[in-house]
């Protein structure tokens, strides 16, 4: 059967999953203004941002040929859960009548996740399976180390544009020779090469700024969405690190058991001061990655949501107090259909002008700023045109 | 001591729960008045711009509580009260929020977390560690915990007679309440968050308008939660909000009732949880072809396009019904 899946991030995993599965993958296209158009047309009106991207990815893929498409239901008391059921609707509203198959959190659906699981399996021994799975678990592994080396490099490269061709290439050498999981090794040493082979500047560490991404998964993790934000940050000179990476959240999908013992644990620790319980989605990572962050002496952070996201609009309501204690600059940005590329680059120079003054006028300890400082800054850095962020 | 009480969000459901409690342990509550424009206000400057206005109300309250010079508020987190089912994000996280984003509430703000399973709080033990703050012992405020569960097991009794929440608490004196008088020549399923229904300032008093226009209401409350449950059963997945997914429940069973003419849908702005709930009550009520409408309302909603939707609505069914009655 032919296989899609809903674009997040770097999509060569699932489709390398599936492949050695031995089904036929339908790639779905990158999200573009015609994905979000679609899902805009068809979703209903008020469901969030990445619900409706996914939708418009659905209707490309199925369009593309795609038979049945494969999702994770999503964790967390949030809509996420609920997604696959709108989308059911939709589809069928619109005349498709495919099967949606959901890999739910296997503690919130034990016996669900075991018939997706087997509709998947097909005819592949465990065994295979075993191994697949194990394959594009290390890969991700992989492929996220090269990511952070990418988005922290990037910033510094002497010709532009090398990086991110780079990166290209290296998703595509993954793609073309990974097979097995002894695979992964040989393929990084590859890429590594391939990296340590560009030019950077060299940049004394004390000016080095740093910034970090928190925030609602789909946003954070898919570029075509956030409108290339790492790119950009990195094109103005930053180092970027992200809260989630595809590895963390295959893990979730596939292995839970492992992930109450993950880094997430940590985390989410941090968070408790400021948000004592998870409240669903992700507000309690983004939470405590602003601490993490913070902690391992980031400059800034950036809080990225979809427009009216229920678990990011808690945390939002909480970092104004939290840049204020800590000390460190915030920019929330919500995303929808609407936000235009132009106003989000200004919105980020803005913000990191004063994220640099604030740094160096820190290191400068003569001129120690007072807080009210950092926090009257803060708050003209979040307000736009219209009125408060 | 003076607990304030803010009038908003969950206030509508559980107000017959806490006075008991409190009245119980001799503590003075201090409810904050009637939302209105000024208390939107202060809400807006306490809070996220993109947040939705129930919440914003609801910071209001407490601003306006917290000048009142009472010693807490109450701020219960409410996680869970039916077992695989919780409340919506920023109820959760309502504490949290209010702690951090109202100045000087931080130390005021009594939290306790209400995971129970039940709509009646009386077991929600957490409730119980209120003792300290309150400087009461652990057993008084165990028997006003059972008195408070009794009490709203009562009034939970009278609105499944079909009194809508006001009604009832009026009625909370009577000894004997008899089955709600229907007296309107057409009955609608008047379908929302109490927070919106009820709240004068919010719904425009959408409920009041239609009683006016001699409707009977039917809301989730009158319902009995067997017939809620019953086709919430049938959902393959269902909300994970027990106040969407009453609401969801409790539009099936109007929907496949023949008593109901019509079912409106109120809806605050920007409401995640709504958005999906609306979209299944469209679908569903298209399949049984009953009269269906979205009300939404938001601090830019006029009145006068409010009523006359909800009048034409009426007039519609009214007509259709004739109709019927001569065909
Ligand atoms: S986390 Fe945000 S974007 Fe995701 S389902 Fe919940 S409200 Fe929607
Ligand atoms: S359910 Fe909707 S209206 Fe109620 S608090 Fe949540 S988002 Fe706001």
């Amino acid at each position: 059967m032919k296989i899609s899946f809903p674009y997040m991030g770097t999509t060569i995993l699932y489709k390398k999953l599936l492949e050695i599965l031995g089904h036929e993958v339908i790639m779905p296209p990158r999200p573009t203004r015609k994905t979000f158009d679609l899902g805009v047309k068809y979703s209903p009106e008020f469901a969030c941002f990445p619900l409706k991207v996914i939708t418009g990815t659905y209707i490309e893929a199925l369009e593309k040929g795609a038979e049945v498409l494969v999702t994770s239901g999503g964790h967390g008391p949030c809509r996420a859960g609920f997604y696959h059921e709108v989308h059911e609707r939709v589809l069928k509203n619109i005349g498709y009548d495919n099967e949606i198959i959901v890999f739910d959190a296997l503690k919130d659906n034990f016996f669900k996740v075991l018939s997706s699981f087997f509709k998947i399996k097909a005819n592949n021994s465990f065994a295979k399976v075993k191994e697949a799975i194990k394959t594009v678990y290390k890969m991700s592994y992989s492929l996220d180390k090269l990511e952070k080396e990418v988005t922290k490099r990037r910033a510094y490269e002497v010709t532009k544009g090398e990086f991110t061709t780079a990166w290209r290439k290296i998703k595509e050498l993954y793609d073309n020779k990974v097979f097995t999981s002894e695979d992964v090794e040989k393929v990084e040493l590859e890429a590594y090469e391939l990296l340590n082979s560009i030019k950077i500047k060299e940049i004394p560490e004390q000016e080095k700024i740093r910034i970090g991404i928190v925030g609602e998964i789909y946003v954070v993790m898919e570029p075509s969405v956030n409108m290339e934000i790492e790119e950009t940050l990195n094109s103005l000179g930053v180092e970027v690190e992200r809260s989630q990476y595809l590895s963390e959240w295959i893990e979730f999908t596939l292995v839970p058991s492992r992930y109450s013992k993950s880094h997430e644990y940590e985390i989410l620790k941090k968070a408790d001061k400021w948000l004592e319980i998870g409240i669903g989605g992700h507000a309690k990572q983004s939470v405590g990655f602003i601490v993490d962050f913070y902690d391992r002496g980031f400059d800034g952070i950036i809080q990225l949501m979809p427009f009216g996201c229920l678990p990011e609009l808690v945390a939002q309501s909480i970092i104004p107090k939290m840049s204020n204690e800590l000390g460190i600059p915030v920019l929330s940005l919500s995303i929808d259909e609407q936000i235009g590329n132009a106003n989000v680059q200004t919105r980020l120079e803005a913000f990191l002008d004063l994220v640099k003054s604030i740094k160096f006028e820190k290191q400068n300890k003569s001129n120690i700023i007072s807080l009210q400082d950092i926090i009257n800054r803060n708050r003209i850095a979040n307000r736009t045109k219209e009125g408060i962020l | 001591m003076k607990i304030g009480i803010p009038r908003a969000l969950l206030y509508y459901y559980y107000s017959p729960f806490w006075k008991t409690f409190f009245e119980e342990l001799g503590i003075e509550m201090v409810i904050s008045p009637k939302t209105s424009k000024a208390i939107l206000d202060k809400g807006i400057k306490e809070s996220v711009p993109e947040i939705c206005v129930p919440i914003k109300i609801f910071n209001g309250h407490v601003v306006t509580l917290l000048e009142k010079d009472v010693d807490y508020v109450l701020i219960p987190r409410m996680v869970s009260i039916k077992k695989g089912e919780f409340f919506c994000p920023k109820f959760m996280g309502l504490p949290d929020i209010v702690r951090h984003s109202i100045p000087n509430a931080e130390d005021k703000i009594l939290y306790p977390q209400i995971k129970t399973n039940s709509d009646n709080l009386a077991k929600a033990t957490d409730i119980l560690q209120l003792a300290e703050p309150l400087g009461l012992s652990y057993s008084e405020l165990k028997s006003a915990l059972k008195k408070a569960g009794k009490e709203w097991a009562r009034f939970n009794k009278i609105c499944k007679k079909g009194y809508l929440i006001p009604e009832a608490n009026k009625l909370m004196q009577e000894k004997l309440v008899k089955a709600a008088p229907r007296s309107g020549d057409i009955t609608i399923g008047l379908l929302g968050y109490v927070y919106n229904v009820y709240d004068e300032f919010v719904s425009m008093n959408v409920y009041k308008r239609l009683q006016d226009l001699n409707v009977n209401l039917v809301t989730f409350e009158m319902i009995r939660n067997k017939d809620i449950n019953k086709y919430l059963k049938k959902m393959p997945k269902r909300l994970f909000w027990t106040f969407s997914n009453k609401l969801m429940g409790a539009g099936h069973y109007l929907n496949n009732n023949p008593g109901i003419d019509g079912i409106i849908h109120l809806s605050a702005f920007v409401c995640g949880p709504d958005s999906m709930l609306g979209q299944v009550l469209e679908s569903e009520t298209q399949k049984t072809k009953k009269p269906f409408m979205t009300v939404r309302v938001d601090e830019h909603t006029g009145e006068n396009h409010l009523i006359t939707r909800i009048e034409a609505f009426a007039d519609m069914i009214r007509n259709s019904k004739k109709k019927r009655r001569w065909a």
